[in-house]
């Protein structure tokens, strides 16, 4: 990174979607130039530290025993408003509100207490084309307190629907769109219309397209949707039963989880002759409609995350 | 044709224990579940002892105060750790005396050699305790429930009266007497003449004796810190005398000046976990693991206190001269006492009870008054009073504390050294044990 944005605070979430509703409406007004590259800068905040009642309230939403250590999802929604922040940046390409999240991967390299002071940064990366817009990745680490030591690091990507930027070359081929023949299920979430909301109060993600029918309507769909960040949280509260301390996961979101939903899922485990854990992997679906709305694995050690490459090979399950 | 060998007794060993620190009720675990702390304390003691991927014989736990979605409570705590998962459990309660019966229970099991390994534990959060709707409402929602068409659903909720919507919370209270455990004790406390200045004393000695213990490292190996507390948040290590004296009365106020029990020399509603890890001596020398202390044996005890014939918590001092003299014992035979500090009258009354002749010989059937015991020998490391009492989790506490004294202590007088635990319970309850040095 060739220079950096060092905040003083955590940035509000709230005020991060006022911005960048404000400047969606801007840009609407003046059709000003598109922004063509990534902004070099990443954006930091030190001190960062977890909120211990939201902590609980988080493990609790995803039906697992709130430890001391920090769990996974959690730690994607503490560092979600510096990502957020690289994304609402003057010269970011890409609007932030109505993006569609494709796809995260998370390394863990190191247990993370709830005591720990921390520091947070986030950049973007790899601005490609898609058969439907323009994709983006958002890249967060959590250092400790002097940044001497990577903790965890996570990379989520965002599609742009509708977004094609001159100079970026589109996949030519559509992506071959295999059948979706349901497995046996595993396990079945009911997940009510108050998902969203419900995520939102632990999260502090209260992006409108979760929130209600109303609110997600403004935003051009037709009912409210749960966030991704809930179903894979909710897929680690179990999986694996114990997480070791270093750990990776990877989900790509196939489809909107439309509230309310019934969602099915099957987990396959690999374990060693003497029955250590090794990975899993997930396909949840709507059962209804037997189309599958995302899918992912869970490994123990591992890095799916090239540090600092510029193409994402994330491994298919 | 093969016929069934079935095992001998064997013994059954502790290899050791883990608890989290006890936190006074709203405080640090104020927003802790049952679920979370039998979790914590659970994964502290397969950290300390290497059980990732074991498949251990049972684990058995329970709550006092307990969610009804929490059916399966030590079976969940079980899946949410690094246990196998074929790793079977059970919930059990039996009031205060839960950590107990799950101790005694499960050594059983190890001694007829159904299981080779066990986890005893318990688990209470004062905190976040079950609040149900009020009987009326229960009762309306469940015809709600059952009725087919919208006209008796209309009806039927048009039943709701205002009373109906006060929660139900939990309480202390005895079901059959209305009266609260204080209140069973401080009768029990004016019966036997418990002076104020005695059960102060006894406060006082618990504070200084857990602090100490603390401040030497004792509860290094049986204790994992959680939620930012790494010692009891109960413990007063600079009470006095003087301050405990200022206290007033808190229980038994009817007796006027006789009332004699105050906030400091009863236990404070606390949250906490605690387990114990169990085993033939087989298993725990197979994975090289330490063994502390043999379950000799235990005995649970109740009294007819309803219509006050005897004290709420003075099952103990019934069930203690049974088993001792089931295995031949006097409390001369004893270095150390852990009698669990409901209340400090509780404590008193039942030494008092023991060193009375006439209760020797109406009540316990002996020739004369059972014995006294060396106050020097009295819960040594402190108990409840200074440590708080998170109900199904005192058990577990004493269990694992006692046998590291134990080994520590190793043998005495050519015998190994031996200590006896007494549980008070509601219900006029109490469960008691022997345990030996290893």
């Amino acid at each position: 990174m060739s220079a950096e944005t060092l905040l003083t605070e955590m940035p509000s979430l709230s005020k991060l979607y006022v911005n960048a509703a404000a400047t969606a409406a801007k840009g609407r007004l003046l059709r000003s130039e598109p922004v063509l590259a990534l902004p070099s800068r990443a954006v930091e905040v030190r001190g960062v530290r977890a909120d211990l009642a939201k902590v609980t309230e988080f493990s609790h939403l995803m039906g697992e025993a709130a430890r001391d250590v920090l769990p996974s999802g959690y730690l994607h929604a503490l560092v979600f408003p510096v990502a957020m922040s690289v994304m609402v940046q003057e010269d970011f390409p890409l609007p932030l509100l109505g993006m569609i999240h494709l796809r995260n991967q998370v390394e863990h390299l190191a247990p993370v207490m709830f005591t720990d002071e921390l520091s947070v940064r986030a950049w973007a990366r790899d601005l490609t084309g898609h058969r439907s817009g323009t994709q983006v990745q958002i890249v967060a680490e959590i250092h400790n307190a002097d940044g001497t030591e990577l903790l965890w690091r996570g990379a989520s990507t965002y599609l742009a629907k509708g977004v094609f930027l001159p100079g970026l070359d589109k996949p030519t081929e559509a992506a071959i769109r295999e059948d979706f023949i349901p497995p046996a299920p595993t396990a079945q979430w009911r997940l009510g219309v108050d998902t969203g909301r419900a995520y939102a109060a632990v999260s502090g993600d209260f992006n409108p397209i979760h929130l209600s029918v109303l609110s997600a309507r403004a935003l051009g769909l037709r009912r409210s949707i749960a966030h991704g960040m809930y179903a894979a949280s909710r897929v680690l509260a179990t999986v694996p039963q114990s997480k070791p301390e270093h750990f990776s996961w990877d989900i790509a979101f196939d489809s909107p989880v439309f509230l309310p939903a019934t969602v099915s899922l099957e987990v396959v485990d690999s374990r060693t002759d003497d029955g250590v854990w090794l990975s899993s992997v997930f396909t949840a679906w709507n059962a209804r409609a037997a189309r599958r709305y995302f899918h992912g694995s869970v490994s123990a050690g591992g890095s799916i995350l090239a540090g600092g490459g510029t193409r994402q090979e994330g491994k298919q399950v | 044709m093969t016929t069934p060998t079935t095992p001998g007794i064997r013994k059954a060993v502790i290899i050791g224990g883990n608890r989290i620190p006890f936190a006074r009720t709203g405080g640090a675990y104020a927003h802790s579940s049952n679920q979370d702390m039998l979790t914590a304390a659970l994964d502290g003691l397969v950290a300390r002892f290497g059980l990732a991927g074991e498949r251990i014989g049972e684990v058995a736990a329970g709550a006092v105060l307990k969610h009804s979605r929490d059916f399966n409570l030590t079976r969940e705590a079980v899946l949410g750790s690094a246990l196998a998962a074929t790793t079977p459990a059970y919930d059990l309660q039996q009031a205060c005396a839960t950590g107990m019966e799950a101790v005694i229970g499960l050594s059983n099991k190890i001694k007829l050699g159904q299981i080779d390994s066990a986890i005893a534990g318990g688990v209470d959060s004062a905190s976040d305790a079950p609040i149900a709707v009020s009987e009326g409402l229960r009762a309306i929602l469940l015809d709600l429930n059952r009725a087919k068409t919208t006209g008796q659903k209309v009806k039927i909720l048009a039943r709701i009266r205002p009373k109906d919507l006060s929660p139900d919370a939990p309480s202390t209270g005895e079901p059959r007497t209305g009266l609260s455990m204080g209140e069973h004790q401080a009768l029990t406390t004016a019966q036997w003449k418990i002076s104020r200045e005695a059960q102060d004393e006894l406060a006082l000695a618990s504070h200084k004796n857990l602090a100490a213990a603390y401040d030497r490292n004792f509860f290094d190996d049986l204790l994992t810190p959680f939620r930012g507390l790494s010692r009891d948040s109960n413990l007063r290590a600079d009470s006095s005398m003087e301050k405990l004296a200022k206290l007033k009365p808190a229980f038994g106020k009817s007796l006027g000046d006789d009332a004699t029990m105050t906030a400091g020399n009863s236990t404070p509603l606390t949250d906490g976990a605690s387990t114990v890890l169990l085993a033939s001596e087989e298993w725990a020398a197979a994975r090289e693991l330490p063994v502390l202390a043999e379950v000799v044996d235990g005995e649970a005890g109740a009294v007819d206190f309803v219509h006050g014939k005897d004290g709420l918590l003075m099952a103990p001092a019934f069930a203690i001269p049974r088993m001792l003299a089931r295995n031949g014992l006097t409390l001369a035979d004893f270095d150390y006492f852990e009698i669990h500090e409901a209340f400090a009258g509780t404590v008193l009354s039942t030494l008092a009870a023991w060193e009375d002749e006439e209760f020797g010989r109406t009540r316990l059937g002996l020739d004369g008054a059972f014995g006294s015991i060396d106050r020097a020998k009295l819960n040594v490391n402190g108990s409840s009073l200074a440590a708080g009492h998170p109900f199904a989790a005192t058990g577990g506490r004493i269990m694992a504390t006692l046998a590291k004294m134990l080994h520590e202590r190793g043998r005495v007088d050519g015998r190994p050294a031996r200590g006896l635990i007494s549980v008070c319970a509601a219900g006029g309850q109490g469960v008691v044990a022997i345990l030996e040095a290893r």
